[in-house]
C-alpha cells in the first residue's frame, strides 16, 4: 500500500484552510444518526468526544480508570504554548512552526507543523472560555513565560498543573455532553482489539475491569486517543495504567506504526531507589534555570556531596556545552548525564543519577528568591525521598517520558485502515524526532478539539450509506473468541514468575539498548533478548484469580503482552535509521565531539510498519521540505 | 428539604440561643453581690422579665429555638450516620479535627439533659407552679433567689451544674464558629478572629456559668 | 524492613469483608506504600492467591485516583499527601498497618480496597462546566480577570477529586469538592451566566447522592492534598443563599 499523506495543496498558510473547503459536510439530522467511539478521556479524547458530541454525533467514550479526570494529561506540568504574540516580543505562526520543526530535527510533516502552529492561539482562547485559571497579571491579561528550545516567551500555565487544569476543562465539557445524552462514558473498560469489517474499522471488543466481562461495540469510525506508550521501560514518568495495547492491537490488524523508536528521554527525573520501584518522578525542567549539573571527577567518590571540594566536581554540561550550560535542550542533557553515569561517575544508592545543585544559586539570591521560583518542587522533593534541597543537591536521572513515536496518521488523523483515526500521543504527527517542551498539551488538544472534529466528516459522508454492521456479525464472534483466548491462555500458563518481573527485564533490555543511544550490535542483541523475554513470559508467567472479576494482575499481563511486541518494532525501528536525528542518537552516527549527525540524503522519511504474521515490512513516507531548508542543530 | 435548609435551621437557633446565654449569664452574675442587695436585685430582674410582654414572646422564640435545635440536630446526625455507613476499624480522627468537633450529639445530648433539670429546678416551679410552692421577697416579687441559693447549698447539685458545664464549653465552642460558617461567613482573616472569639466565647460562658453556684454554696 | 498489614479484603460489593493479616518482608524505605503493596502482591501471586485490588494511576499525586485509609488517617499519616506520595519511611520496621478503603454509603465497594466514586462525576454532570461549544470563544485578553480572582479560582480548581474529604468526613459530606468545583467556576467572568442553576443543581445532586452535611469538623481541610479550605465550604452556604434569593 503507498502511503498518502493526503496534504492539500497551495501555500502552507492555506492547506487548513483549503482541506476545509473541499471536505465534505453532513447535516446535522444526518450527524445523529452516525455513531464514533473514543477510546481514551484525556486531553485529545475528551476533546473529541466533547466537540463531536456537541457537533451532533452520537459518541461513545472509552476509558480504563474509574472516572475520565483521571487519565495522564492531568501530569503536564509546565504549560501549553500558543503563538498569540502577547508579549511582543517577535511571535508568529511562522516562528512556532519553524522552532517546532527544528526541535524535531526536521522528521515531520511541514503541512501538519504549520497546523499545530496556526490552531494554537484559537486553543488558548477555548480553555479560558472553558474556565482554565491560566495565569494572569494584575490587569488581568495573561502571562507567558519562556521555555527549553525557543527564544520567545509564548508558554501558558497555570501553576505547575497547566495539564490537570486543561483535563478538568476537557471533562468537564465531557460531562456536559453525557448530561445531554450525546456521549455515553465507559469508564472502568478497557478497549482490547479493533474490529475490522470490509477493511473499515467498525467496532471495539473491550473488557469491563470491575467484572471482567467482555463486550462488544459497533460503531461507524473509532478514534484512539490512548497516549504514550513509554511505559515500555517500565520506569518512565507515566501512570501505571498508560498502555500500548490499543494501538498494538490497530497495528496488527492493519495500521502503520510510524517512526516506533522516537522516544523522549527527560532529564530531569528522579532516579531509580530501588529494583521495585515502579515510576520515576518528573521534577519540572525549569529548575535547569537555577541548579548547577555536576557529578565528581573521581570515579565510584562515595563522600557525601558536600565533602566534595569544588575542584574536584565535574559541571559537565558547562564544560561541554559552555553556551548554553546547563540549559541545553533534553535530549542532549540527558545523554550527557548517561555518558557520566556509563563512565562510572554516577551518585547515589545506585550509582545512577547526578547531582542537581542549587547552593551557588542560593548563595547568590538568597534562600527565599529560590523558595519563591521552585517553592513547590523543593516541597515535592522532600516528600518523596525525605531530603531538604536547599541543604544538599538534588539527584536526578534521566527517565523515558514522551512517544514521538505512534501510528501513522495522514493529514486528517486517520491511520491506515479506514474509519480508524489516532489522535494525541498515540500518533506520529507533528514532533518529529523530539517534541519540544510545552507542544504535547498543544497537539494533543488541538487533534481532539480541532482538527479531528473537522476531518472526520469527510470519511463518515460515505458511511452515511453504508449499513452499520450487527453486533453479531461474525467478524465480532471471531475477534471476541481471540480476545477471550489470549486472556484464556494467560491465565493458564501458571508458570513460576510474576507480570512484574517480567516487565523489569524488558525495561533493562529496553533502557540499555532503546533509549538515550543506541548502537547496531546493542539493538541487535536486544531483539534477540526480547524475542526470548517474549516466550519465557508465554511459558513461565503466572496470573492468579480468574478472568470474570476485577483482575489487576491480568490487567497488566495483557498490557505487558503488547509491550513486549512493540519493544521488538522499536528495536527493529531504531536499528534501520542509519543515523542520529533528534531523540534517536545512533552510536555509529556522531561528530568528533560526540554530537549527533543527521542523514537528510537518505533519511528524511517516516518510518512507517505494517505487522505481518509477527514480521514487520517498512514502508517510507518521504519528507518534502517545500517552504524551510533543514539546518543543523547545535547548542555548542 | 435541603440539607442547606435543616443546617441554616440549626444554626441560626444557635446563634440566637448564644444571645440569650449572655443575657442569662449577666442576670446570673448579680448572684455575686452581696446577699442583701443580690436578693433583691435578682428577684426584681426575674418579675420584670416575666412581666413584659415582649420578653414573653421572646422566650416562646426560645422555647421553639431549643426545640428546633434538638429536632433537626437529631434528624440530621441520624442521616450522616446513615450517609456514612459502617465506620473504620481503626480511625484516627483526633490528629485532623477536634474531640468537640466529632461529637456535637453527644455533647448536645448532655446539654439537653442539663436544659431539663434545670427547668425543672426552677422554671416548672416559678412559672408553672409544679412541685414546692414558691415565696415572695420583701418587696412582693417572687423570691427566685431563693430557690437558687436552696438549690445550690446542695453540693450535688452545685457538682451537676458544673460538671455539665464542660459539654456547654465544648459544644459552644465549635458551634458559635461552625455557626457562621453555614450562614455563608467565609471571609478568610474574620474566620481566623472568630475562632478566637469563640473559644473566648465558649470560656466565658462556661466558666461563668460554672463557677457562680461554687461562689453560692460557699456564701 | 518487614511490616504487618491488616488489608480489607472483599471480593465483590455484595459480600462480606474482612481484615485479613500479611506479614511482609523485603521492604526498604525508599519503598513508596503503593510500591509495598505491589511487592506484596507479587509475594500472593507466587503463593497462588490473589493479589489485593487496590487503585492507582500517575503515582504523582496528581490524577486523584489513589487513596486508602491508612492507620485511621486518609492516605495515610501526612497531612496533604496523596497514597501514592506516602513512603515507607514513615513507618517504623514491625509497624502494623491497617489498611481500609474509603467508608461512604454514597462510595460503594468493588473490590478490597477499590471503591466506585462516580458519584463525583454525577455532580460534575449537573453543572461543573461552562456552557460554551467548540469553536465560539472570544479572544482570551478580551475578558480581563484581575490576578486575585484568578488565583482564588485556581485554589478551588486544584482539586484532585480523589475523595478523601468524604472518607475522612464522619458524615460522609461530600460538601469541600462540591463547594471547591462550584466556587472555581462561579468566580471566573466566565462561569457567571449559570453561577445559579450551577449550584442549585449541584448542590442537589450532593444530596440525591447520598452524602452528608456539612458540620465543619474540618477533618477534610486537613487531608485534603490541594490543601482546599473549608472557608470553600462557607463561600458555597453564602452562594446557596444568594442563589435561592436571585435564582
Amino acid at each position: 500500500m503507498k502511503l498518502d499523506s493526503k496534504v492539500p495543496e497551495g501555500r502552507l498558510e492555506d492547506k487548513w484552510r483549503n482541506y476545509q473547503f473541499k471536505s465534505h459536510l453532513i447535516n446535522p439530522a444526518n450527524k445523529k444518526k452516525l455513531n464514533v467511539i473514543v477510546v481514551g478521556s484525556g486531553l485529545s479524547g475528551a476533546g473529541a468526544a466533547a466537540t463531536l458530541a456537541e457537533l451532533g454525533y452520537d459518541v461513545q467514550c472509552f476509558c480504563y480508570q474509574d472516572s475520565a479526570r483521571r487519565a495522564h494529561s492531568v501530569a503536564a506540568q509546565g504549560g501549553i504554548n500558543a503563538a498569540k504574540n502577547y508579549q511582543h516580543d517577535g511571535d508568529s505562526v511562522w516562528r512556532m512552526f519553524y522552532d517546532t520543526l527544528k526541535g524535531g530535527d526536521f522528521r515531520s510533516r511541514e503541512a501538519n507543523t504549520y497546523r499545530l502552529a496556526e490552531l494554537s492561539a484559537p486553543l488558548i482562547d477555548h480553555f479560558t472560555q472553558q474556565g482554565v485559571p491560566f495565569a494572569r497579571e494584575y490587569g488581568g491579561v495573561l502571562v507567558n513565560r519562556s521555555f527549553g528550545g525557543v527564544q520567545v516567551q509564548r508558554t501558558f500555565y497555570a501553576r505547575g498543573q497547566t495539564g490537570q487544569q486543561l483535563v478538568v476543562a476537557a471533562y468537564s465539557q465531557l460531562y456536559k455532553m453525557i448530561k445531554a445524552k450525546k456521549v455515553e462514558m465507559l469508564p472502568r473498560h478497557e478497549v482490547l482489539d479493533i474490529v475490522i469489517i470490509d477493511g473499515k474499522a467498525k467496532g471495539v471488543i473491550a473488557r469491563e475491569l470491575s467484572t471482567g466481562k467482555i463486550k462488544r461495540f459497533v460503531a461507524d469510525a473509532i478514534v484512539l486517543a490512548t497516549g504514550g506508550y513509554s511505559r515500555v521501560f517500565r520506569l518512565s514518568t507515566l501512570a501505571i495504567g498508560c498502555n500500548g495495547s490499543a494501538i498494538w492491537k490497530a497495528h496488527k490488524r492493519g495500521a502503520y506504526f510510524a517512526a516506533p523508536s522516537f522516544t523522549q528521554i527527560h532529564p530531569t527525573a528522579l532516579p531509580q531507589t530501588s529494583e521495585s520501584q515502579s515510576k520515576l518522578t518528573l521534577m519540572s525542567e525549569s529548575l535547569r534555570n537555577d541548579g548547577r549539573i555536576w557529578v565528581p571527577k573521581k570515579k565510584g567518590d562515595d563522600r557525601p556531596a558536600k565533602d566534595i571540594p569544588e575542584d574536584e566536581r565535574d559541571y559537565y554540561l558547562e564544560r561541554k556545552y559552555p553556551s548554553f550550560g546547563n540549559l541545553a535542550p533534553r535530549d542532549i542533557s540527558s545523554r550527557a548525564a548517561k555518558e557520566r553515569i556509563d563512565a562510572g561517575h554516577g551518585v547515589g544508592q545506585l550509582k545512577n543519577a547526578v547531582y542537581l545543585d542549587f547552593k551557588h544559586a542560593i548563595e547568590r539570591f538568597g534562600r527565599e528568591t529560590i523558595e519563591d521560583r521552585y517553592g513547590n518542587l523543593f516541597t515535592m522533593y522532600r516528600k518523596i525521598t525525605g531530603i531538604d534541597a536547599y541543604k544538599e543537591p538534588m539527584k536526578i536521572s534521566p527517565a523515558a517520558h514522551f512517544s514521538m513515536g505512534g501510528l501513522w496518521v495522514d493529514y486528517e488523523l486517520m491511520t491506515t485502515i479506514p474509519g480508524l483515526y489516532a489522535i494525541g500521543e498515540c500518533n506520529y504527527s507533528d514532533h518529529g524526532a523530539n517534541r519540544l517542551g510545552a507542544n504535547s498539551l498543544l497537539q494533543t488538544s488541538i487533534d481532539g478539539y480541532f482538527i479531528l472534529p473537522n476531518t472526520i466528516n469527510n470519511y463518515l459522508e460515505g458511511e452515511l450509506k453504508a449499513k452499520r454492521p450487527e453486533i453479531d456479525h461474525q467478524e465480532f464472534s471471531k475477534v471476541e473468541a481471540e480476545v477471550k483466548d489470549q486472556i484464556q491462555s494467560l491465565l493458564d500458563i501458571n508458570g513460576s514468575r510474576t507480570v512484574d518481573d517480567f516487565h523489569r527485564e524488558l525495561g533493562k533490555v529496553m533502557w540499555q539498548e532503546c533509549a538515550m543511544s543506541r548502537n547496531k550490535k546493542g539493538l541487535e542483541k536486544a531483539i534477540t533478548q526480547i524475542k526470548s523475554i517474549k516466550e519465557d513470559f508465554w511459558k513461565d508467567v503466572k496470573v492468579t484469580g480468574s478472568s470474570d472479576e476485577m483482575n489487576t494482575e491480568l490487567e497488566k499481563a495483557l498490557r505487558l503482552a503488547d509491550f513486549i511486541e512493540l519493544a521488538i518494532l522499536m528495536c527493529t525501528d531504531a536499528l534501520q535509521r542509519d543515523e542520529s536525528c533528534g531523540a534517536h542518537f545512533r552510536e555509529e552516527y556522531q561528530s568528533e565531539e560526540g554530537e549527533a549527525v543527521r542523514n537528510d540524503e537518505d533519511y528524511a522519511y517516516v518510518s512507517a510498519w505494517e505487522y505481518n504474521a509477527g514480521e514487520f515490512k517498512l514502508h517510507k513516507e518521504e519528507l518534502k521540505f517545500e517552504f524551510v531548508k533543514p539546518t543543523v542543530r547545535s547548542y555548542k | 428539604m435541603s440539607i442547606f435548609f435543616r443546617k441554616f435551621i440549626i444554626a441560626a437557633t444557635g446563634l440566637f440561643l448564644c444571645i440569650f446565654l449572655i443575657v442569662h449569664l449577666s442576670a446570673n452574675s448579680l448572684l455575686l453581690l452581696p446577699e442583701a442587695s443580690a436578693r433583691g436585685l435578682y428577684n426584681a430582674y426575674s418579675t420584670t422579665l416575666r412581666e413584659n410582654p415582649l420578653i414573653t414572646a421572646v422566650s416562646y422564640l426560645l422555647y421553639l429555638s431549643i426545640i428546633f435545635h434538638v429536632i433537626y440536630a437529631a434528624i440530621i446526625t441520624i442521616k450522616n450516620r446513615k450517609s456514612k455507613g459502617t465506620g473504620y476499624r481503626v480511625n484516627h480522627k483526633q490528629e485532623n479535627s477536634t474531640w468537640a468537633s466529632q461529637n456535637m450529639g453527644f455533647l448536645g445530648v448532655f446539654i439537653l439533659l442539663f436544659i431539663v433539670v434545670h427547668l425543672v429546678n426552677f422554671w416548672a416551679r416559678v412559672k408553672l407552679g409544679i412541685g414546692e410552692s414558691v415565696g415572695l421577697d420583701v418587696d412582693g416579687n417572687t423570691d427566685v433567689y431563693e430557690i437558687t441559693y436552696t438549690l445550690f447549698h446542695n453540693i450535688y447539685y452545685v457538682l451537676f451544674y458544673i460538671l455539665l458545664m464542660i459539654p456547654l464549653g465544648f459544644h459552644l465552642h465549635h458551634g458559635l464558629k461552625s455557626a457562621f460558617k453555614t450562614l455563608g461567613f467565609y471571609h478568610k482573616k474574620g474566620l481566623r478572629v472568630l475562632a478566637k472569639i469563640s473559644l473566648v466565647y465558649a470560656f466565658v460562658m462556661s466558666i461563668g456559668f460554672g463557677v457562680i453556684p461554687l461562689i453560692v454554696y460557699f456564701k | 524492613m518487614k511490616v504487618t498489614f491488616k488489608i480489607w479484603r472483599q471480593d465483590s460489593p455484595d459480600s462480606k469483608g474482612e481484615l485479613k493479616t500479611y506479614e511482609t518482608d523485603g521492604l526498604t524505605e525508599d519503598m513508596s506504600f503503593l510500591e509495598a503493596l505491589d511487592h506484596l502482591n507479587e509475594k500472593l501471586v507466587l503463593k497462588n492467591e490473589k493479589v489485593v485490588a487496590f487503585e492507582y494511576d500517575c503515582r504523582e499525586g496528581i490524577c486523584g485516583q489513589c487513596g486508602v485509609f491508612i492507620n485511621g488517617r486518609a492516605h495515610g499519616p501526612h497531612d496533604h499527601m496523596t497514597t501514592c506520595q506516602l513512603h515507607m519511611r514513615s513507618f517504623k520496621d514491625g509497624d502494623t498497618i491497617t489498611v481500609e478503603p474509603w467508608q461512604a454509603g454514597a462510595f460503594p465497594i468493588v473490590k478490597d480496597l477499590v471503591v466506585d466514586r462516580t458519584a463525583f462525576d454525577r455532580i460534575v454532570e449537573q453543572g461543573a462546566y461552562i456552557t460554551a461549544k467548540t469553536g465560539t470563544a472570544p479572544e482570551a485578553n478580551s475578558i480581563p480577570v484581575p490576578k486575585e480572582v484568578s488565583d482564588a479560582a485556581m485554589d478551588m480548581a486544584a482539586c484532585i477529586g480523589c475523595g478523601a474529604c468524604v472518607a475522612t468526613c464522619k458524615n460522609a459530606s461530600a460538601a469541600l469538592f462540591t463547594s471547591a468545583k462550584i466556587n472555581h467556576l462561579n468566580k471566573l467572568p466566565q462561569g457567571k451566566a449559570e453561577q445559579h442553576t450551577r449550584l442549585l443543581d449541584m448542590t442537589k445532586q450532593m444530596e440525591v447522592e447520598g452524602f452528608g452535611s456539612c458540620t465543619f469538623t474540618a477533618a477534610c481541610e486537613v487531608e485534603c492534598p490541594a490543601e482546599i479550605s473549608i472557608s470553600s465550604i462557607a463561600e458555597m452556604n453564602a452562594r446557596y443563599v444568594k442563589a435561592k434569593i436571585f435564582g
